[in-house]
């Protein structure tokens, strides 16, 4: 099968299986809608029964899943296009448990309250915690291999997410609201919230897109890539703030949601091969798919409340992570 | 034949970490020649090339293209006039040859611009001077050593550069690849003029394919010139450390290098 072939048919069956996943994300909950009240509600603009009502309140968690996956899909990919490090993923390098340590903090001890400020410290947190497991995952003998990024991450991430219990312990009254500081959830979006991010999420997707030639010179080795005119250290700074930008900005709002930045680039990689002006939308398109998915199985086996989709990223997420770190030999992307 | 690009080093030191490794050196590559840098290991052959190629920044002295110094260049309009072909280029898993190859061409893209009609254009020129068009589909993992090396000088080729320098184009590769790879590389010379500048590990080829030699030792260069004048008894002694006896190579005409071990030497042999 010839290359664009592959990737149209990808996309149609990846599209195909978003249509249905947002019909269920509409319907299916603790109150499932019936095909007929989800029509009304959608297409005729009917807002009289309880059913047409909750498909509207569903609207905008379906529209955050769809663009937080996106989101998450591409930050990973840009992870891993800059590392040339098939381990790297916003939640594996503990920048998504960074973003949200710093929220948490804020919520405890600044009070914060608009979504303005959930962001700005969100950015703050995963900037720098990407740029610490990063210093420490280079220490030492052959630079930052897949196996040392994750450890570092892991490490870091467990570090940052028991500062986040102990300052949510001590507020169980609070606690409830804020499980998903903890483990990511979309159930929170609405639409001042998706709002205040898309322009953050639309200035990370261009960069990405824009940037994929660059990565793809970049991916036979800095060296080469500055024999190409690639400046590296430039490039990797831009990939690094956009990926950055993207996973933050989601984190602020959804929590740490782990895995799909893991996930969604590799089966690409897999499906697709190693071109990043592939990778790049595909990744978006694969990770509205998976985090929308992961959103409604969680209302499912969670009935009659719901598993936070952090919970199902990362129960499909951890067993792609061993199988990435058992098959990459060392280095190699 | 438009290639005149003077490439010059002028008192170049350099080195990693403060530690010195090219020790002021001067030379001017021959325009539309193949030359070769020899040496003994770590004698600084692939840091030349490096600082050459502009992927290490000299601590003093510069390289100077057609006159101008080679930091003073935007990134991509070097890279079309001087290409390298590192010694382990990284393989991203999964990659086919043409997009590898096409990958050549970035010096030539806009942003957002896919591969114009000029690029597939020189992609397919690339791969047919190689002679693996037929390959172009195939998975670069599933090839032979030999292949994969004809695969990454196609794409240095994409890249359309008048000047090619190559780190070790034939290690691991066994001698009848070696050949072939000199082979094509001396095509390319003649047909397109295009200047090469090389490190190869074995002597006897080198003095066979270059029309110029740079001896290294240490850091520093000890003698250039045509394989017949500068590779002799004493030149292989003073670069190498060994004693040897050269002959006039009875294929090629070039010198031929004998070397001269602690065993397995005639009497006749012992100078």
């Amino acid at each position: 099968m010839r290359q664009s072939e592959k990737v149209f048919i990808t996309l149609i069956i990846s599209l195909i299986c978003i249509l249905l996943c947002i019909a269920g994300s509409l319907a299916l909950g603790s109150r499932s809608v019936s095909p007929g009240e989800l029509i009304d509600a959608l297409f005729l603009g009917k807002a009289g029964t309880f059913g047409q009502i909750v498909v509207r309140e569903r609207i905008p968690r379906t529209v955050f899943s769809l663009i937080a996956g996106a989101a998450l899909g591409i930050s990973g990919a840009l992870m891993q296009a800059i590392t040339r490090n098939p381990i790297a993923d916003p939640s594996v390098l503990g920048v998504n448990t960074g973003a949200s340590l710093f929220v948490v903090m804020g919520i405890a001890f600044l009070n914060i309250q608009t979504a303005g400020q959930y962001i700005v410290l969100a950015l703050l947190g995963a900037a720098i915690t990407a740029v610490f497991v990063y210093g420490i995952g280079s220490l030492g003998a052959g630079g930052a291999t897949p196996i040392k990024l994750a450890l570092a991450g892991s490490a870091t991430s467990a570090a940052l997410s028991s500062f986040v219990s102990a300052i949510m312990l001590p507020r169980s009254n609070v606690m409830d609201n804020f499980r998903f500081w903890q483990v990511g959830s979309v159930s929170g979006a609405n639409w001042t919230n998706i709002r205040a991010v898309l322009p953050l999420l639309i200035i990370g997707f261009l960069i990405s897109i824009l940037l994929a030639p660059v990565l793809n010179a970049m991916a036979l080795g800095d060296e080469m890539a500055s024999v190409l005119g690639v400046h590296t250290g430039i490039a990797r700074a831009i990939g690094a703030l956009a990926g950055v930008v993207l996973c933050g900005a989601i984190t602020a709002v959804a929590g740490p949601i782990g895995f799909v930045g893991l996930m969604v680039p590799h089966v690409m990689r897999l499906l697709l091969g190693p071109d990043q002006r592939i990778i790049m939308p595909m990744s978006a398109v694969g990770g509205a798919l998976i985090l929308t998915a992961a959103d409604i199985a969680g209302r499912i086996l969670g009935n009659p409340g719901e598993l936070e989709s952090g919970v199902v990223t990362a129960f499909l997420g951890a067993p792609v992570l061993i199988i990435i770190a058992v098959k990459s030999k060392g280095s190699s992307l | 034949m438009n290639n005149e690009h003077q490439l010059k080093v002028e008192h170049i030191t350099a080195g990693y970490d403060g530690r010195t490794i090219l020790k002021d050196i001067e030379l001017a590559i021959p325009v539309n020649k193949i030359s070769v840098i020899l040496g003994a290991n770590a004698c600084g052959k692939s840091t030349l090339l490096k600082t050459i190629a502009r992927l290490l920044k000299p601590s003093s002295g510069k390289i100077t293209l057609d006159g101008k110094g080679i930091w003073t260049f935007p990134s991509k309009h070097l890279a079309r006039v001087l290409g390298l072909l590192p010694q382990s280029p990284v393989v991203p898993e999964g990659i086919v040859v043409a997009d590898l190859v096409s990958r050549g061409r970035f010096p030539y893209q806009g942003l957002m611009k896919g591969l114009s009609r000029e690029d597939h254009a020189a992609v397919a020129e690339a791969l047919e001077i190689m002679g693996i068009t037929n390959l172009a589909d195939r998975r670069l993992d599933e090839l032979s050593g030999g292949q994969k090396q004809r695969v990454w000088i196609a794409m240095a080729l994409a890249q359309d550069t008048d000047i090619l320098l190559l780190d070790e184009p034939t290690t691991y590769l066994d001698i009848t690849y070696q050949v072939e790879i000199l082979d094509l590389l001396t095509d390319l010379n003649r047909k397109k003029g295009t200047t090469i500048v090389m490190v190869l590990h074995d002597i006897n080829l080198s003095a066979r394919y270059a029309d110029y030699i740079f001896a290294l030792r240490e850091g520093c260069l000890v003698s250039e010139g045509t394989p017949s004048e500068v590779i002799n008894e004493e030149l292989i002694k003073e670069v190498y450390g060994m004693n040897c006896s050269v002959i006039s190579d009875p294929v090629s005409g070039s010198p031929f290098v004998l070397p001269k071990g602690r065993h397995h030497v005639l009497d006749s042999c012992l100078a």
